[in-house]
């Protein structure tokens, strides 16, 4: 039970307790980029990405006192970035998208790496799912919750998330196949 | 194919970490840390919000007291001001404080209605008592031992109360952390 964590960076977050304002400009700089992916990849959306990466470190500064050692800083912050992402989405009103109707659009860098071309594929894919799949699919794929979790967080039964899930990565097969297709198309 | 996916994405994450938040974004909250931090300062030195709640609530707290001593027809505020001002003004003090705490209470238990059903059966049974006690003052024949009870029913209102408060914050808190 009394697993000892230890997070990198004890004494910047102690600093932040005190409200040093260069220690949460280090913290800033250390998480900024993880958090506002994660952010980018539940919403779809830059700005809104960046409302809740800003709305997210405010609250982590102010509650900072409140965090205690029982889990890294950075899973606390995700934690906190998760949430309010969620929040953020549903209060959008879903505006469903057909996805059917959207085409991905080609890479133009032909030079690029074979592995970065591969993953902008899949992220542009990702992209044109509809909101609740990308974000079942985002949580269980990219940040390692399981469905009884992703079950608590999004208050759904976990059967739910399971189906959702399955037919997310369906979903998401058929927008990279169709992709295929026009490749072979065209060549 | 299916596994093909899960498991590119699994091996490649950090890769997708393509997206970059804008520049501007540290300065945006650096000022909105900087208000944040400076409304707080305010607040503590102040405190408008929370003096204004008691104020609020103990007068909430007399204007009922009157209306319902007025209804008694017997006026057991004045009997107890009479045979002692100084515990009649202890006794306002009190009242007030516990009124407060039973107001946060109140807000505390938007989330928790059955738990706070429970606290409020609870308060209004010593409550009653207290009442029993303020009729019983002014035909008492030994006033100081009923006002020593009313005095002993309060502080147990009060002990109730701010019990209660700490149960609900943990009630919350846990709750919270599971959320998390």
């Amino acid at each position: 039970m009394e697993a000892v964590y230890i997070d990198k960076h004890v004494s910047l977050i102690n600093e932040c307790r005190q409200g040093s304002r260069q220690a949460q400009f280090e913290i800033y700089k250390l998480y900024a980029k993880a958090m506002f992916n994660i952010a980018f990849r539940i919403l779809n959306h830059h700005g809104e990405a960046e409302d809740v990466l800003q709305e997210s470190f405010l609250d982590a500064f102010m509650r900072v006192k409140e965090f205690r050692a029982e889990t890294t800083f950075g899973l606390w912050l995700k934690q906190i970035v998760i949430n309010k992402s969620i929040t953020c989405l549903r209060k959008r009103k879903m505006d469903l998208v057909p996805v059917e109707e959207l085409e991905i659009a080609m890479p133009q860098e032909e030079d690029e790496e074979d592995l970065q071309l591969q993953v902008d594929l899949v992220k542009r894919a990702i992209t044109l799912l509809p909101d609740g799949y990308r974000l079942v699919l985002t949580l269980y794929l990219f940040e390692g919750y399981d469905h009884e979790e992703i079950a608590h967080i999004l208050n759904i039964s976990e059967n739910t998330s399971r189906t959702q899930y399955m037919r997310a990565k369906l979903k998401l097969h058929r927008l990279l196949e169709k992709k295929g297709e026009k490749d072979e198309q065209k060549n | 194919m299916s596994k093909r996916i899960e498991d590119f994405i699994r091996e490649n994450k950090t890769a997708f970490d393509t997206e970059v938040p804008g520049d501007h974004l540290w300065l945006k909250m650096e000022e909105s840390l900087k208000k944040t931090e400076h409304s707080l300062k305010n607040s503590e030195q102040k405190q408008p919000k929370s003096w204004w709640w008691i104020g609020i609530a103990a007068s909430l707290l007399v204007v009922l007291g009157i209306g319902y001593m007025y209804n008694q027809k017997v006026q057991p505020s004045n009997a107890l001001a009479q045979v002692s001002p100084v515990q009649a003004k202890k006794q306002v003090r009190f009242s007030s404080m516990i009124a407060q705490k039973a107001d946060s209470l109140q807000v505390l238990a938007t989330e928790n209605p059955e738990l706070y059903q429970k606290f409020t059966t609870d308060l209004e049974g010593i409550q009653a008592d207290y009442d029993m006690l303020k009729k019983d003052l002014v035909k008492s024949p030994n006033q100081e031992f009923v006002i020593r009870a009313m005095e002993k029913n309060l502080e147990l209102q009060l002990q109730v109360v701010s019990q209660q408060l700490q149960i609900i914050n943990q009630v919350r808190q846990v709750n919270k952390d599971s959320q998390l």
